[in-house]
């Protein structure tokens, strides 16, 4: 009986030791599985690679990661966070409406008393990161969210098409109208039905947003949502700002139809990031911006020679104002709030999101789509694009102002509905029908979210 | 054994284990959906409370909930109709012995074993205007110079039939099981009072399968309500807002606009027109 019950307690105190020397699991989770952090977790996004090994020997911590497709992860995400269950401790974002709804509401971390400790210095230099990176993850003063990859505007274009043709690379908006319609009249007299002057997206949801609100903020020199240009709730509420999406906004707006539709390809109603990648890589658009980094995954993706030794970046072009057209995008990761283990989660943040993981992207990838100016301009890159276009690609995050559009908590509505507006003026040509209706939503939506009590 | 004895006497006793299961399972996630309906919550305002038929009566008012439910409409009448017509055709072709019928049936099951987001990828980049083999290919050899999918009046269409390639099969399936069901007699008889081949169909086939067709059309017509990927995947309810189904407006409302309550009113509505239309079905079979 004696030996029964030494054994009994022998067994829960082992028991009870293994417990208490359990690593502290930090569950992350992300969509684009084998393409992110295969540097961690292999191409399948399932392995753990010796990195990653010591990264959680060396720290005592496990990290478990889950992956889906975009859609599936953001409604995981926002029903973790809105449940407090704290399920996922670091947390996919994205500087498109993300880290604005879920900082305002207080679902995130602040992460800048973290980072002040210099705890984290030895995976992540934050001087090294783009001052307009950190902007875009800013929210109401706190940084809510670390950058994975990002991307400013440029343009990448066919350089035997331009030299064809006769084509100048642009340098304001009038120039590419100008340059587009060269490419168009020359391709029409070459006989030539399958390749387009230009590609871009616009698909219904976020997607052309970010682009066409780049031409709203190039065309009038502000983001012109709202009265006066204000951006955050605060000014917003103060001067009981009205949307402006019939006002200011339509040239911008305007502009980015025209072009879509007279120089685009005819599925460019429904095109994504991935149809405008497509068409370029296999040959069938001169112009892809101003997002340059569905160029470069063409560029990287593709086995057409003609393109991969014919394309070339430029510096995306400006409008009346001086200001360029803007296509700003961070894919970020934050810190839910209601984790339980925020000091680790850190952790985990630095090193996915930090300057070693970043150059790994850097050096597989081969995209100059990097936050850190030090990737940015390391050798693999330097050697792939060369230094000048290197160079070009930095300054164009540098400048780059993410603020070209509010950063209020409703700005994924804001997003979705602009671009399913842009999609509708595209497919109809109809640009004043969808920007009334664009305008009467916005108020009702303003005035239900209480802006103007 | 006395307990059993007297468990016996009361036969719902056996049952209600297995309704209590079920109840958790099926009705509490309704039951939970109903409660969302009547709530404001919109999850970056830090108010909460009841708002009775609050959502109900904004989901009414707003033009995309009418356009989207008659996108819905349209999509349900077009592919139960369409995928009943060519099943129909399927079914009635292949109900004979030939060479290779058991090879040609499964090539016509195929597309039902494909997930529709499979399908919906593979039909978009097919009806691709710019490097889809149709849509780049074969459709402006025969003339059509436009983007089915980028064209609002097209777009729809263009769901539609691969929504029609992904499901005939299944309705395909329903329709070959009622018509082997057929006695042959009867087809015998008809025969010997001089009927052609369509008074066959028309007065033999036709009223046996109604509780067949019948049947598939409230499957088919659940399914259509609730497509979502495959919509989603090859227009994202665009271009503009042409191909937005409810069901890509409930989710756009609860997962972008991040309002739970208006999400859910749309789900609870959703639920009720299926409720009440599957039921009027199931009416027309029992007479």
């Amino acid at each position: 009986m004696r030996t029964t019950v030494r054994r009994i307690v022998l067994m829960l105190a082992v028991a009870l030791t293994g417990l208490a020397m359990a690593q502290t699991e930090i569950r992350v989770i992300s969509f684009s599985q084998g393409f992110a952090f295969p540097d961690l977790f292999g191409t399948s996004g399932t392995e753990k690679t010796d990195i990653l090994k010591q990264f959680e020997q060396a720290n005592d911590i496990k990290v478990a990661i889950e992956w889906g497709d975009e859609a599936s992860v953001r409604q995981k995400v926002l029903t973790d966070l809105i449940s407090g269950g704290g399920r996922y401790d670091v947390i996919l974002l994205g500087s498109d409406g993300a880290v604005q709804t879920y900082g305002y509401a207080g679902f995130l971390e602040p992460l800048e008393s973290y980072l002040a400790t210099g705890d984290y210095d030895q995976y992540i230099d934050m001087n090294d990161v783009f001052p307009s990176i950190k902007e875009a993850n800013t929210v109401d003063g706190h940084l809510y969210g670390l950058s994975y990859y990002a991307f400013g505007p440029g343009i990448i274009y066919r350089t035997d098409l331009f030299q064809k043709y006769g084509v100048e690379v642009p340098t304001t908006i009038p120039e590419l109208e100008t340059a587009l319609q060269q490419l168009k009249d020359g391709l029409a007299k070459d006989g030539i039905t399958d390749v387009y002057p230009l590609t871009m997206r616009g698909a219904p949801g976020e997607e052309p947003t970010l682009d066409l609100a780049g031409f709203v903020y190039a065309m009038v020199g502000y983001p012109a949502w709202f009265e006066g240009g204000a951006v955050t709730p605060d000014q917003i509420r103060e001067s009981k700002a009205k949307p402006i999406f019939t006002g200011d906004f339509k040239p911008g707006f305007a502009e980015f139809v025209k072009l879509a539709r007279e120089y685009g390809p005819p599925g460019i109603a429904t095109h994504t990031w991935v149809d405008m990648m497509n068409i370029y890589s296999q040959g069938k658009a001169a112009v892809l911006l101003p997002s340059a980094i569905n160029g470069y995954a063409a560029l990287t993706s593709t086995e057409n020679t003609t393109v991969l030794d014919n394309s070339d970046f430029a510096p995306i072009v400006v409008g009346p104002t001086g200001k360029p057209v803007e296509s700003f995008w961070s894919f970020s990761f934050g810190i839910n709030k209601a984790s339980k283990h925020k000091a680790d989660a850190m952790k985990v943040l630095a090193f996915l999101t930090g300057e070693r993981s970043l150059q790994e992207f850097a050096n597989r990838t081969q995209w100059p789509s990097v936050p850190f100016e030090s990737v940015m301009k390391s050798q693999v890159l330097v050697d792939k694009w060369g230094a000048e276009e290197v160079a070009l690609n930095a300054e164009a995050m540098a400048n780059a102002n993410p603020k070209y559009f509010p950063y209020i908590p409703e700005l994924s509505d804001f997003m979705d509905r602009i671009g399913t507006a842009a999609s509708k003026a595209i497919s109809t040509g109809d640009v004043d029908g969808a920007l009334n209706d664009l305008q009467a939503w916005a108020l009702q939506r303003m005035q239900l979210a209480g802006y103007y009590k | 054994m006395a307990f059993l004895q007297r468990l016996g006497r009361f036969p719902a006793s056996f049952v209600l284990p297995a309704v209590l299961v079920l109840a958790a399972i099926v009705a509490f996630p309704t039951v939970y959906l109903l409660y969302l309906s009547l709530r404001h919550w919109v999850i970056i305002e830090p108010l909460r409370y009841f708002d009775g038929v609050g959502n109900f009566a904004r989901v009414l008012r707003s033009p995309d909930f009418w356009n989207s439910a008659r996108v819905t409409f349209l999509y349900i009448v077009s592919t139960s109709m369409a995928t009943l017509v060519l099943g129909m055709g399927l079914a009635l072709s292949l109900n004979r012995t030939f060479f290779l019928r058991g090879v040609v049936r499964a090539l016509v099951v195929l597309p039902l074993l494909i997930p529709p987001i499979v399908s919906g990828f593979a039909w978009k980049f097919l009806l691709n205007r710019e490097i889809g083999v149709l849509g780049s290919y074969l459709l402006p050899a025969i003339g059509v110079k436009a983007s089915l999918l980028a064209d609002p009046h097209l777009a729809l269409f263009s769901v539609v039939i691969a929504d029609m390639w992904s499901r005939t099969s299944f309705m395909f399936l329903i329709l070959i099981a009622a018509l082997q069901s057929i006695p042959a007699e009867l087809y015998e008889a008809a025969r010997i009072d001089g009927a052609s081949v369509l008074q066959e169909f028309r007065h033999v086939t036709l009223p046996l399968l109604v509780p067949a067709i019948v049947i598939g059309l409230i499957f088919r017509s659940i399914e259509a309500v609730n497509t979502f990927d495959l919509i989603y995947v090859m227009t994202q309810g665009g271009p503009g807002t042409a191909t937005m189904t409810l069901s890509i407006y409930g989710w756009k409302v609860a997962f972008t606009s991040f309002d739970i309550g208006r999400g859910a009113a749309i789900a609870v509505m959703m639920l009720i027109a299926t409720v009440v239309g599957t039921t009027a079905l199931i009416r027309r079979i029992r007479r």
